[in-house]
């Protein structure tokens, strides 16, 4: 329902299959498996009962899809998002595929991050692109000064937000140059190196000296002051730099390499993993712990089972200093941040939200406290086949490139579905309007829909269509495909199309559709090089809202409206067959097999088509 | 074409064009269209924000025939873009060296722009889809096969990359885009199939 009507989804079967697994066909499942998972969602009551019994071959031809029940929304998706294998020949959605990233690129500036920058920036842009730490909106470099047509442009450069004019002025950052913004202001908030006091305060006039007249907030030189004279922690200063406090990044660093200088010092063996710098996340930690169990164990069994460790492990301690990352909580940090809060030139506007807070170190607590966000790298990706791991989707690296080196989508096998309303000519339906409204189906009341299926591949392809002949869900609408089965012919050569004349199918499809006649039965509605028009009649259930008295009515309309219950899905079984070139099978897999031969495949799969809204009275 | 669409609502140029005759084009010399492109009742098309030249700029009064001379391009509107009811196009502008001047906007192929949508947008690449009443800020650049959601507010100067979905206000990325959109007749890849059933009866 995210898509206006008419719609086409199209079920990727890896939902029924808990497992996708090339070797084995679904058909061949045995039944005990079956019968725990829960195979097809819309298992009817009466249903149930006669699984077991017949659940031996294909249920799917048993069972209907349910475009209506919750479990569908996870196999339905709109075709060009559906992916194919060629070697599993089967359709692939998401959710079968696995990923891996062909490149990284800043989504604001397009360039490619090469891989070994991306850890150490963060997964972020490096150069200037930033967000604005209010509204999240890409900032732009801008200068200050209001420079005229003929002066050369220079001076103080700040970053801006076109969509909520916040600057960096608000919270007191001017650039000096206009490249290298995130160096910069890298270097401006953390206090990394050196000493961390003379440093601190030495930034603090700077930070004094370089706030705008603009700030609406006068407090940042009075605050910080008076935290130096405390000797507090600064929980509103955005750098932390007027204490002698390390900034956050510098304090993850000292802790770092503080905990690692801990581990090597504690390490009871001098050939333990844990004392390299390799950190705990390392798989040498595990080493440690099994060789402990392990050991313990064996020496338990050579040493008659005395429990007493060997020797006391060393303790390790916690850091006691500024410099190795020990950070005291302020004598009376929340009071003050209560304080700030209640007063005047804070206000509600002055403290940050949620949003924009978990975007922020953990200590932001005031909007003038943010600061502006490098932007996120995005990725390029390839996609891999999750069973069989042939690569499906290779884009190229350059980011600016839309181009794909491989890319196997479903409509490139699967016959595109279109849908369409058929616009009868008056003689034969009376009054309704030509075009029926798809969001208000008259119920009762029977329209044609136009079903196209284009083929995009070179071997024709023979179509065989079900559905129930009753939609599931509340509403019961009764569809008819009037011509099951068909061929579509295969997707020639461009030239011939060309050489045909461009119009010859443009002319064949829509134009002619009012003098076409009516639908009948058994007979496409419509043929062209390539694609297929079948008609579909449908009868739109009433709702049951409608069939009661006026009273129950809006009620029941309501929730069901909310459920899009009144939204006419019909599920069609699609099933194609045809001659596919062993050529080609031989080229993807190197298998020698006899060359001029025609292997016949087949596809099998479940697609819905949203017609529209049924209205709740004629 | 059956004699109807002569005296439909739609002028047919040679290059294909479907210029709604109730659509507003300002500045015709300043836009430059692909060919088979249909812009739609009430679309307002601002040719008339087109750059001065540099000399004119500095000499404002002195010399306003020259640009007549010399006409720059505006707005340049590619193949099978589809610009529908009451969309605005205006070419974006920007305070450059305390001068206000106006930039070229350049629409791809097969590109639509919804229904009341704004654009201002420095670029829209090819197969891009700007729902309806989203408004794209001035010297966005929407890369190809962006898709811009109903109702978005592309802040001024973002740059949406390909394949790409934006929505809210202001826009972000939400997500991306199948590998087989803009793929003829699918999703993305309509133009055509827009382009044929306009100006025609039912």
């Amino acid at each position: 329902m995210s898509r206006p009507f008419p719609y086409t989804y199209i079920s990727c079967p890896c939902a029924d299959t808990p497992v996708p697994d090339p070797a084995r066909k679904r058909r061949s499942r045995g039944s005990p498996q079956k019968s725990p998972t829960p195979e097809q969602p819309n298992v009817d009551n009466d249903n149930k009962e006669s699984k077991e019994a017949e659940n031996q071959d294909g249920d799917e031809e048993e069972q209907t899809f349910d475009p209506r029940s919750p479990r569908s929304n996870f196999s339905l998706y709109p075709p060009e998002q559906l992916l194919y294998c060629e070697d599993c020949h089967q359709i692939k959605c998401p959710r079968c595929i696995t990923e891996e990233i062909v490149s990284w690129y800043c989504p604001n500036c397009l360039f490619e991050t090469p891989s070994s920058m991306v850890r150490s920036d963060g997964n972020r842009c490096g150069r200037n692109c930033f967000n604005c730490p209010t509204c999240t909106v890409p900032l732009a470099v801008s200068t200050i000064e209001n420079v005229t047509a003929t002066g050369s442009q220079q001076g103080p450069w700040v970053l801006s937000c076109a969509y909520c004019m916040w600057t960096t002025l608000d919270i007191g950052i001017k650039f000096d140059k206009p490249t290298n913004i995130r160096a910069q202001l890298q270097k401006m908030t953390d206090a990394t190196a050196a000493p961390a006091l003379d440093r601190s305060r030495q930034a603090s006039r700077t930070f004094g000296d370089l706030k705008s007249p603009l700030s609406s907030y006068a407090s940042i030189d009075e605050q910080s002051a008076s935290r130096e004279a405390n000797g507090e922690q600064s929980a509103t200063k955005e750098d932390e730099t007027p204490t002698p406090d390390l900034g956050t990044d510098a304090r993850f660093a000292a802790l770092k390499s503080f905990y690692r200088t801990q581990i090597s010092e504690t390490s009871t063996s001098p050939g333990d993993p844990l004392g390299s710098d390799l950190g705990f996340s390392s798989p040498g930690a595990l080493n440690r712990l099994m060789s402990l169990y392990t050991s313990s164990s064996r020496l338990g069994g050579l040493y008659g089972g005395s429990k007493k460790p060997k020797s006391k492990p060393p303790v390790m301690r916690e850091a006691l200093t500024a410099s190795e990352g020990l950070r005291i909580a302020p004598e009376k940090g929340d009071a003050d941040v209560i304080e700030r809060l209640g007063s005047h030139e804070c206000g509600w506007d002055g403290v940050a939200s949620i949003d924009q807070r978990k975007e922020q170190s953990p200590d932001v607590r005031f909007t003038d406290d943010l600061l502006p966000l490098p932007c996120l790298l995005r990725t390029k990706r390839a996609k891999r086949c999750k069973s069989c791991k042939h690569i499906l989707v290779k884009p190229e690296t350059k980011p600016q490139s839309t181009r794909f080196r491989i890319r196997l989508i479903a409509l490139s096998y699967i016959p595109l579905p279109t849908l369409r309303p058929l616009a009868l000519p008056s003689s034969s339906s009376l009054m309704s309007s030509p075009v029926p409204d798809l969001n208000a189906l008259p119920p009762l009341r029977p329209i044609h829909v136009l079903l196209t299926l284009k083929n995009h591949m070179f071997d024709p392809v023979r179509i065989t269509l079900a559905t129930p002949s009753v939609t599931p869900g509340r509403v019961a609408s009764k569809v008819t495909v009037l011509s099951p089965q068909f061929d579509i012919g295969a997707n020639s050569d461009v030239w011939d199309e060309a050489l045909q004349g461009a119009s010859a199918p443009v002319t064949g499809d829509p134009r002619l559709a009012g003098l076409r006649g009516v639908p009948e039965a058994g007979k496409v509605w419509d043929k062209g090089r390539n694609w297929t028009t079948v008609v579909l009649e449908v009868v739109p259930g009433t709702l049951p809202g409608s069939e009661a008295e006026g009273g129950n009515e809006a009620g029941e309309d309501g929730t069901l409206a909310q459920q899009d219950g009144d939204v006419l899905e019909i599920p069609v079984f699609v099933h194609m067959e045809w001659d596919a070139e062993a050529q080609l099978e031989q080229q993807n897999v190197g298998k020698a097999s006899k060359p001029d031969d025609l292997v016949a495949r087949e596809l099998a799969y479940w697609m819905v088509l949203g017609v529209g809204r049924i209205k709740t009275s004629l | 074409m059956p004699p109807k669409a002569a005296k439909g609502e739609y002028i047919e140029t040679d290059t294909g064009n479907k210029i709604s005759r109730r659509s507003q084009i300002h500045g015709t010399q300043h836009i430059i269209l692909g060919g088979k492109t249909v812009i739609q009742a009430e679309a307002v098309i601002r040719g008339d924000l087109y750059r001065l030249p540099s000399t004119a700029a500095s000499t404002d009064p002195n010399n306003p025939p020259q640009p007549s001379n010399t006409p720059s391009v505006a707005i340049t509107v590619g193949r099978y873009t589809y610009i529908s009811k009451s969309a605005i196009l205006r070419p974006p502008s920007r305070l450059h060296r305390g001068v206000h001047s106006y930039y070229p906007l350049k629409i791809g192929d097969h590109v639509f722009v919804g229904e009341s949508a704004v654009v201002e947008a420095a670029s829209l690449g090819n197969h891009v889809h700007v729902g309806a009443g989203a408004t794209v800020g001035s010297m966005a650049i929407i890369k190809d096969f962006a898709v811009v959601l109903d109702g978005a507010v592309v802040p001024p100067g973002m740059v949406v990359p390909s394949w790409c979905v934006v929505g809210g206000r202001p826009a972000r990325i939400v997500g991306e885009v199948g590998e087989g959109y803009g793929v003829e007749g699918a999703e993305g890849g309509m133009a055509r199939e827009r382009y044929r059933v306009v100006g025609r009866p039912g």
